[in-house]
């Protein structure tokens, strides 16, 4: 029962930052799409990639202090 | 196999760090001893690299400090309007890069880690994998932060008013302004926070591979091999989050002086005072 909590946590903890990180990916390369000159912004798309990731890692990191 | 996986009790997970030794009461923990070692290193490195740089790029070793160093450069004053104030606080955000960068990278040495145990726990450990180390760094940076902002916007009336957007009197501006306040202070918490979750949860990524790789084959031959490849994407996070820390410190300070700066601007149109400049040059 305890490990089927920590895979739920996990799992749920996870879909929103892969969504989070595929929307920006899918942002990035729209705008490449339409103006080749915004490729120039990757680093800042890669800011927001940490920025959200943080997240997952919380739901991850919360799974150790689960009893 | 499966079976194997599912027996086993797994690999040890350190998230808090232990104490190597006590020094008169006070516990001196694995990663103080190695943020120790890695200030001396990276002060050591800097002063040589310091000594030997010229204008005339020579190659070695000196063109990586050269890169990274100009690399955090461009990154701190591209955030503010104004270069030459963004120039004055390179020096503070450059070291920051280099600490958080060279730290996150000193965990992946093998034997920095579970490899070598003291009291049942690592005798090293990252400096960045410590909430402690990571609370301690993003205190210093937000109260730098702050008072250099003070000093830049011109006294702590004039940086309060940036929170209000214009004018604390408007109620919908002022409930905006005390959210704001408050979204501010958190600020602190979340850089410590994500540089901690990042470093500490590679390491246990590293840790748990490293274990399942072992269990492949006798004698933990593979466990090295499955571990590589994550070793190395943690290099890449490392340089990430040195990088992230970074951008959202000079980020910060740069919000307040480029809003002051753009309410000076708008001030001194209002007063006329940049009608007769332009008039001026147009005669000229």
């Amino acid at each position: 029962m305890e490990s089927l909590a920590h895979g739920i946590m996990i799992g749920f903890g996870f879909i929103g930052a892969t969504i989070g990180i595929g929307l920006v990916g899918a942002n990035y390369l729209n705008a490449v799409g339409r103006n080749p000159e915004a490729a120039k912004f990757f680093g800042q798309a890669i800011v927001f990639v940490g920025l959200i990731e943080v997240y997952g890692l919380l739901a991850f990191a919360s799974t150790f202090f689960v009893k | 196999m499966i079976s194997q996986f599912v027996a086993s009790t797994g690999p040890d997970v350190h998230v808090a760090p232990g104490a190597d030794f006590t020094v008169f009461g006070w516990p001196i923990t694995n990663s103080m001893l190695w943020g120790w070692a890695m200030l001396v290193v990276i002060a050591v490195l800097m002063i040589w690299a310091a000594r030997k740089i010229t204008v005339k790029p020579k190659g070695g070793a000196l063109q990586y400090v050269e890169l990274g160093a100009e690399f955090a450069t461009d990154t701190v004053t591209g955030a503010f309007e104004d270069k030459k104030v963004g120039r004055k606080y390179v020096p503070f955000f450059v070291t920051l890069f280099f600490f958080v960068l060279l730290n996150n990278w000193s965990g992946l040495i093998p034997g920095v880690g579970d490899a070598l145990q003291t009291h049942s726990h690592p005798l090293l450990r990252p400096f960045t994998a410590d909430l402690n180390g990571t609370i301690a760094m993003s205190v210093v940076t937000m109260a730098f932060v702050y008072w250099a902002s003070v000093r830049e916007v011109g006294g702590i009336k004039n940086y309060l008013r940036h929170f209000f957007a214009g004018s604390p009197k408007n109620p919908l501006y002022f409930v905006i302004g005390i959210i704001e306040m408050i979204t501010d202070l958190t600020r602190a918490l979340s850089l410590a926070l994500r540089l901690f979750l990042n470093v500490t949860i590679g390491e246990i990524v590293i840790g748990v591979f490293a274990y399942l790789g072992g269990l492949l084959a006798p004698g933990n031959i593979l466990a090295p091999v499955a571990a590589a490849p994550f070793t190395l994407l943690e290099l890449g996070v490392g340089a990430l989050q040195a990088y992230i820390f970074v951008v959202l410190a000079a980020n910060y300070l740069a919000i307040a002086v480029n809003e002051a700066h753009d309410h000076d601007e708008l001030e001194q149109l209002a007063s006329g005072q940049e009608v007769d400049r332009i008039a001026v040059t147009v005669k000229a």
